[in-house]
């Protein structure tokens, strides 16, 4: 679901620290805006360049799942009962709706669809390795780099492991389709194996991590490169010189 | 100078000071030699490897007394990291010992490579040379996670192979696979003799180490018993009805030597090739071997609906699409029953049919006249008992007691 996408878009082609410096900028930013119009049309460009590199609707789709569930309960909720509501937009029975706090409601609800929607982009369109190659570049431990990762492959490792465990208890009776304190026991009964196990594969992991040199001080290369283009240092300074001037922008008016 | 030398070498881990593993071991070790370590549980056998490789005394901690000399270094003045550069290990799990960090094979057999800082040229040349000498060229861009038990150890091989070590240790490399993944390792180990690499392997599978190794090492309690060619080692083994594996061929060989059957100025054979070529020496014929005919061989087998397990027409798909079972029928009653195959034959999703843990996608499964479909799994538990490959996924309590009553609590089965 929030697996790379390949491709050869000019999105993809960015280093990976300009997608991640920009999905930063644009956080700052909407936080900065005081009504719902310019995250609004923040997100609308984001399609777009979601679209440039060519999967709109993966965005479009998972930002919808996301933050469908927040849009109805923040309009419903701010609507209702915002403390600055003063015009009323819609009366339905004893229940009236509020301009201001719909308003509000829609503000938080597009402000958090554009950190979705960045982080999607960036997500999509970087390999997890040529992410964590960029960040070293940038200065980033290789052991911290490593972290992140061994974390994209520790869930369906312990998915995996998880499922032979259940599987080997339901084989000695453990009813999993019981009621809800026999399940809450065969959780408890599943953690004790899956963590003796998962420390187990340190053991074997972290000797074998030794083994190819992991703790080796000195220069390190990698198979792939992650170029720093000019492209990249022309967004990330314009990035940051948008940020400085919304700031100013909000602090004088 | 030999490649590596251990000079009355005593060792206790942390936990079990009063019990050394290693006592009083001495051994050399040649360049280019190929030496099989075998032996009972805990002997001593990996302490031993772990020692070369320098995890102990760096990671693993304890009482060590004696010197351990690779390539003329003291391993306790170096670290793992130098030390890895001389000496490559793969572990017993094939799984365990990926980084868990790349997303392809490719990425897999580089990741030494780009710890030891070398140009990305030679990174990638050296990386798709070494996967190419385990044959697994074809795979270099398929995630990890998404090869088999053999893939991954010849995997794990790759990625030593491509740091050029000096000495390549492999503890229980084969272990925990199938046939065929056994034999795709002992080939590259092989292909590896034959380059004239160093080799250390520990194994419980005497029909392979001891054909192909130069020279077969016993421990027994931290001791070396037996320390020769491995055709006589496992003689002495065998005369002493020590308990190891001795290869089947061998043994028969012995056999029908010691009854006067084969000659004894000929050495005895070890391959089911030497052996059939010392049998048809032998002119005395004994009777003609007939075709064995139980009747059981057909395809479709005749489903019988009283029996105790009844597949009918049983298929099974995998939500990923994957056609595990098409179309199986059979019954099965009182009597051992085999089921062989190779990976990804469809063993397992059978064998989880048996009790409910999979219901078919199409067809039905009877146990006991009981439909699986109709029934929960903690229900069949009580008719049919399934044991899995990997003991430390099942096994959940803290005494041997508790872990026997498990079951039979789950059941209901009363303290009785």
């Amino acid at each position: 679901m929030f697996d790379y996408r390949p491709g050869d878009s000019p999105v993809h082609l960015l280093n990976p620290v300009t997608k991640l410096a920009v999905a930063v900028g644009l956080t700052v930013i909407v936080f900065l805006l005081p009504n719902p119009w310019g995250p609004a049309l923040i997100v609308v460009t984001l399609l777009g360049v979601a679209a440039v590199a060519g999967f709109p609707g993966s965005v479009a789709k998972l930002a919808a799942v996301l933050t469908g569930p927040l849009l109805i309960a923040v309009v419903i909720v701010q609507g209702l009962f915002y403390p600055g509501n003063e015009t009323p937009l819609l009366a339905v029975g004893p229940v009236t709706f509020w301009e201001e706090g719909v308003s509000y409601g829609l503000l938080v609800f597009f402000r958090v669809l554009v950190v979705v929607c960045a982080i999607l982009i960036m997500v999509f369109s970087t390999y997890p390795k040529a992410m964590m190659v960029a960040f070293i570049d940038k200065g980033l431990s290789p052991k911290l780099a490593y972290v992140f990762m061994a974390s994209l492959q520790f869930v369906p490792e312990m998915q995996r492991r998880a499922r032979a465990i259940i599987e080997a208890q339901q084989a000695r009776g453990l009813d999993l389709e019981a009621n809800l304190w026999r399940r809450f026991q065969a959780l408890l009964t599943m953690m004790i194996p899956l963590l003796a196990g998962a420390l187990i594969s340190v053991e074997t992991r972290s000797l074998a991590l030794e083994a190819r040199g992991f703790s080796r001080v000195g220069m390190r290369n990698y198979l792939i490169e992650v170029p720093d283009r000019t492209t990249d240092r022309v967004i990330r300074w314009s990035m940051a010189a948008i940020v400085v001037l919304v700031a100013l922008w909000r602090i004088v008016l | 100078m030999s490649l590596i030398e251990i000079e009355d070498l005593t060792f206790s881990y942390a936990s079990q000071q009063h019990e050394p593993a290693l006592r009083n071991l001495s051994c050399t070790i040649e360049q280019g030699s190929f030496v099989g370590i075998t032996g009972l549980a805990e002997a001593g056998k990996s302490t031993c490897c772990r020692l070369i490789a320098g995890y102990i005394p760096h990671f693993f901690h304890g009482e060590f007394s004696g010197r351990v000399n690779v390539a003329g270094t003291d391993t306790r003045e170096t670290t793992i990291g130098e030390l890895a550069e001389r000496v490559g290990f793969v572990f017993e799990n094939p799984f365990d010992q990926l980084t868990g960090a790349s997303l392809t094979v490719l990425e897999e057999a580089a990741f030494a490579l780009e710890n030891m800082g070398l140009a990305r040229e030679e990174i990638r040349l050296r990386a798709e040379k070494s996967l190419s000498q385990v044959g697994m060229e074809d795979l270099m861009d398929r995630h990890p996670q998404q090869l088999s038990g053999g893939q991954s150890q010849r995997l794990a091989l790759a990625s030593i192979l491509a740091v050029k070590p000096e000495v390549f240790i492999l503890d229980e490399p084969t272990s925990q696979l199938d046939p065929l993944g056994v034999e795709e390792v002992f080939d590259v180990i092989t292909d590896m003799h034959s380059r004239g690499n160093t080799l250390i392997v520990v194994s419980q599978d005497l029909d392979h180490l001891a054909i192909h190794a130069d020279r077969l090492v016993v421990i027994d309690r931290g001791e070396i018993k037996w320390d020769g060619e491995p055709r006589e080692v496992l003689l002495e083994a065998a005369e002493a009805r020590y308990p190891i594996l001795i290869p089947d061929v061998l043994e028969i060989s012995r056999k029908l030597r010691a009854a006067g059957r084969i000659p004894s100025n000929s050495p005895v054979p070890l391959t089911v090739e030497q052996a059939a070529t010392v049998l048809s020496s032998i002119d005395e014929r004994g009777s003609a071997a007939q075709p064995i005919d139980s009747g059981r061989t057909s395809r479709h087998s005749k489903v019988e609906s009283s029996k105790e397990l009844v597949f009918e027409d049983v298929h099974y798909d995998y939500p990923t699409g994957v056609s595990a079972i098409r179309g199986v029928s059979l019954s099965l009653d009182e009597g051992c029953v085999c089921i062989v195959g190779q990976n990804g034959a469809g063993k397992t999703t059978f064998a989880k049919h048996l009790n409910g843990l999979l219901r078919p996608t199409r067809g039905r499964v009877l146990v006991r006249g009981k439909d699986t479909r109709e029934y929960r799994v903690a229900e069949l538990a009580r008719e049919v008992g399934l044991a899995f490959q990997n003991p430390d996924d099942q096994l959940f309590r803290s005494t041997v007691e508790e872990e026997v009553r498990f079951g039979p609590d789950n059941v209901g089965a009363s303290p009785e």
